[in-house]
């Protein structure tokens, strides 16, 4: 009886050790989280493209993705094999391979309603490495605009008085919002007046920017994504054919429109910027 | 041996509950699929396709349709007060958006409390929601499960429906018509010499695409077009779906004239953009030519009769020269209604049919089937709301009502703006003499200074009407 009792106590020792893999703060990992793509050739100019980025300039870390989109996630299973975790399933798999040391990085536009859902997932990991950040959202700190307005110049260089670029955005209800009417606001004091920003879901709308361009005598609208993806918002409510789309609406009312379907991740100003964030995030600075 | 008896007992005991605790289903469907004690002759006698038998006294006149192809059959087969609510993906006709909404997926309290005396769910819910349908036969509702699995089934279907609604004459007529207006298609299909390969992506996960039996299947016969995954096997016996693999899509890339992809529900196919992108599919012939053409699902696979407009909708993008065919005399009189229908055979257009999320969107000029002026028996229905959708005419809205207008003449301003949409014109100005008569300066100038369209007198007078003559210049035909 008292050998059993030896054995089975054992047993439970063993066991408990099982699945406790210690994590070792050298060993470092870097999870890059983005919304998704179901579009492979986007997905290879925009994400795949800023995690090579990562990976030349963090050469310490092991580079990792997660997608926060669970329905991008299942389609790229289900029509091509390619399995991508979401955050969760990440960072379970990052403290399974033990690493002490995890920074994620968001390649979100702003810290809003995802960003926010990100943090509240990792956050829960908080006592599972030695060293756990999170990188800021693309549209921070006034500097980021800047760096952004200045990234994206090349597409309205020569500009005549009666041209103009709209960057649609995708909007939200949430606070975050703003980001949209302050970059606008930036984009004309650092000297591109004939530059406007709509949102498909927030404020500013279709309409609101649809005045400013009959108000300033606009005659030819370049319309581009502000996403890090050109994804399907810019291919259908964008560039669209049909009735709705911001590319059908403007050409109604006269406009000349011409469309860039570009993602904000092939910019490389852009992707400098989360670089930044991430390291700002290892310095421990906070905006 | 006493002590043996007892055991024994014990185990038949525990086997025989085991057995009423697994088989209890189907126990309950059986007792009431034989109903051996109920002898009694009732008005409507069937067994539904979920296996239960339905017995009712009179047609049902207050029901609730749970699954938007029995709503939208409810509703052709001329019900419409009788129908008191809709599941949540219900949204054709327009009128259905009018009907209260239920979701097998909530409490079932709700659709008892609004007093039913149908509910018409298909073997679907059944399957995944089996409380919330017990629920309803505890509260002594009819339920009525329904689906067809096949083309084949779709008569049984339809009668059951009417039945059930006391439909009877008009569900017959209806079916009546249905197939004459198929094998007058697939007459007219029949001319066609060369008939065009065509694969049909019901879904892009996994590359799946449609057994023989399915209606999609049958679509593509009647369109005049071969299917060249008549060898795919279904997933499950019955099913009208089967896994084709990319290996076995890409093996028949020269075979493919024609790419159909379904869209409109959950893990339906892709769009042109991402179907050409694919590994290897750059070698199929219909990606190289362009005919990747997007069917909305409503009209493709499901149960209803607009099943008929996605056989038309397949012949058009089968042989378009056949039927996309524009013919117009020189003074012909231009209407709202002519012109839908030459600017969709001209661009090639797939007929529009709407999502839930179309609907969603609260701020339109213009709502699909929401025309005062052209309803859905309208020959014209399809090619008016697409031209609605492509933004080629405005509607008028006078007091909640929503007018087309489809037999008044297009005036000239009208269809230069129609030629500033589908052209890709940089802005020129053109020093006409009645500026201040038109509401877009630019587009009317851009449009004459590249002669798509000309003045008389220097004057381009707006609001004077076209004539074939101006449509054969704009559309260089």
């Amino acid at each position: 009886m008292k050998k059993r009792m030896m054995m089975l106590l054992l047993a439970v020792m063993m066991l408990s050790l099982i699945g406790c893999n210690k994590a070792d703060a050298n060993k470092k990992a870097l999870l890059v989280v983005s919304f998704g793509t179901s579009y492979e050739d986007t997905r290879t100019k925009t994400i795949d493209a800023v995690e090579n980025v990562f990976k030349e300039e963090f050469s310490s870390y092991d580079v990792k993705r997660a997608f926060t989109s669970q329905t991008i996630i299942d389609i790229l299973a289900d029509r091509d094999g390619l399995e991508v975790n979401n955050v969760t399933e990440a960072m379970e798999a990052l403290k399974k391979e033990g690493y002490g040391t995890v920074l994620i990085q968001s390649l979100h536009v702003m810290n809003g309603a995802e960003y926010d859902d990100m943090v509240a997932v990792v956050s829960e990991f908080e006592d599972d490495f030695a060293d756990l950040k999170i990188g800021k959202a693309l549209l921070t700190s006034v500097e980021d605009y800047d760096q952004v307005v200045e990234g994206l110049a090349s597409n309205f260089q020569d500009m005549d008085n009666t041209s103009a670029v709209v960057f649609m955005g995708h909007g939200t209800h949430h606070e975050a919002n703003a980001v949209y009417a302050t970059l606008e606001y930036k984009f004309h004091s650092m000297g591109h007046e004939h530059v406007y920003v709509g949102t498909v879901e927030g404020f500013p709308t279709f309409d609101n920017v649809l005045e400013k361009l009959k108000k300033d005598g606009i005659n030819k609208v370049t319309l581009m994504p502000f996403m890090i993806v050109a994804g399907d918002h810019a291919e259908n409510d964008m560039a669209g054919d049909e009735a709705d789309s911001w590319k059908v609406m403007l050409k109604s009312e006269g406009f000349e429109v011409e469309t860039k379907l570009i993602g904000l991740g092939e910019n490389q100003a852009v992707r400098d910027l989360f670089i930044n964030h991430a390291i700002q995030a290892i310095e421990g600075e906070t905006h | 041996m006493k002590k043996m008896k007892m055991k024994s007992w014990l185990i038949y005991g525990a086997i025989l509950l085991l057995v009423f605790m697994l088989g209890r289903p189907q126990l309950e469907i059986l007792l009431n699929r034989t109903s051996i004690i109920d002898h009694k002759d009732y008005a409507i006698d069937f067994i539904d396709d979920s296996g239960y038998r339905i017995t009712m006294d009179h047609p049902a006149e207050r029901i609730i349709s749970l699954y938007s192809a029995h709503t939208e059959n409810l509703f052709s087969l001329g019900l419409d007060r009788e129908i008191i609510g809709v599941g949540t993906s219900d949204i054709y006709p327009y009128d259905a958006l009018k009907k209260e909404i239920f979701d097998y997926r909530s409490d079932p309290e709700k659709v008892i409390a609004a007093g039913p005396d149908l509910v018409l769910i298909r073997p679907f819910i059944e399957r995944n929601s089996p409380d919330f349908v017990k629920s309803l036969r505890r509260a002594g509702i009819n339920v009525i499960s329904l689906y067809p699995d096949t083309f084949e089934e779709f008569d049984d279907y339809i009668i059951k429906l009417a039945q059930a609604t006391g439909k009877e004459i008009s569900g017959k007529k209806k079916l009546d018509d249905f197939y004459q207006t198929i094998d007058r298609l697939t007459l007219e299909s029949s001319h066609i010499e060369e008939s065009v390969g065509v694969y049909f992506e019901s879904s892009d996960r996994e590359y799946k695409t449609i057994t023989e039996h399915s209606m999609a299947s049958q679509a593509i016969k009647a369109a005049g077009g071969v299917n060249v995954a008549s060898d795919a096997v279904a997933i499950e016996e019955g099913s009208s779906i089967a896994i084709y693999g990319i290996e076995k899509i890409v093996e028949k890339s020269d075979i493919i004239d024609v790419f159909i992809t379904q869209r409109g529900v959950m893990g339906a196919g892709g769009n042109l953009h991402s179907i050409s992108i694919r590994p290897g599919f750059s070698a199929i012939k219909a990606v190289q030519n362009g005919r990747v053409y997007e069917i909305n699902q409503k009209i493709i696979s499901s149960p209803t009769f607009r099943f008929i407009k996605g056989i038309k909708a397949l012949q058009r993008a089968f042989y378009p020269e056949h039927f996309c065919k524009i013919t117009i005399d020189e003074d012909e009189v231009i209407t709202r209604r002519l012109l839908s229908e030459i600017m969709i055979n001209y661009n090639q257009d797939m007929i529009f049919v709407p999502t839930r999320s179309y609907y969603a969107q609260d701020d339109r000029d213009h709502y699909y089937g929401n025309l005062v002026d052209v309803t859905l028996e309208d020959e014209d229905f399809d090619s008016i709301e697409t031209a609605l959708q492509m933004a080629y005419f405005n509607v008028e809205w006078i007091d909640d009502e929503e007018f087309f207008y489809p037999d008044k003449p297009v005036t000239r301003e009208e269809f230069a703006r129609i030629l500033y949409l589908i052209n890709d014109l940089k802005n020129e100005t053109y020093d006409y003499s009645d500026k201040d008569q038109t509401d877009n300066e630019t587009i009317v100038s851009t449009i004459l200074a590249n002669h798509l369209m000309m003045t008389q007198d220097n004057l381009f007078s707006p609001h004077a009407s076209i004539s074939g003559r101006d449509i054969i210049r704009g559309l260089d035909l």
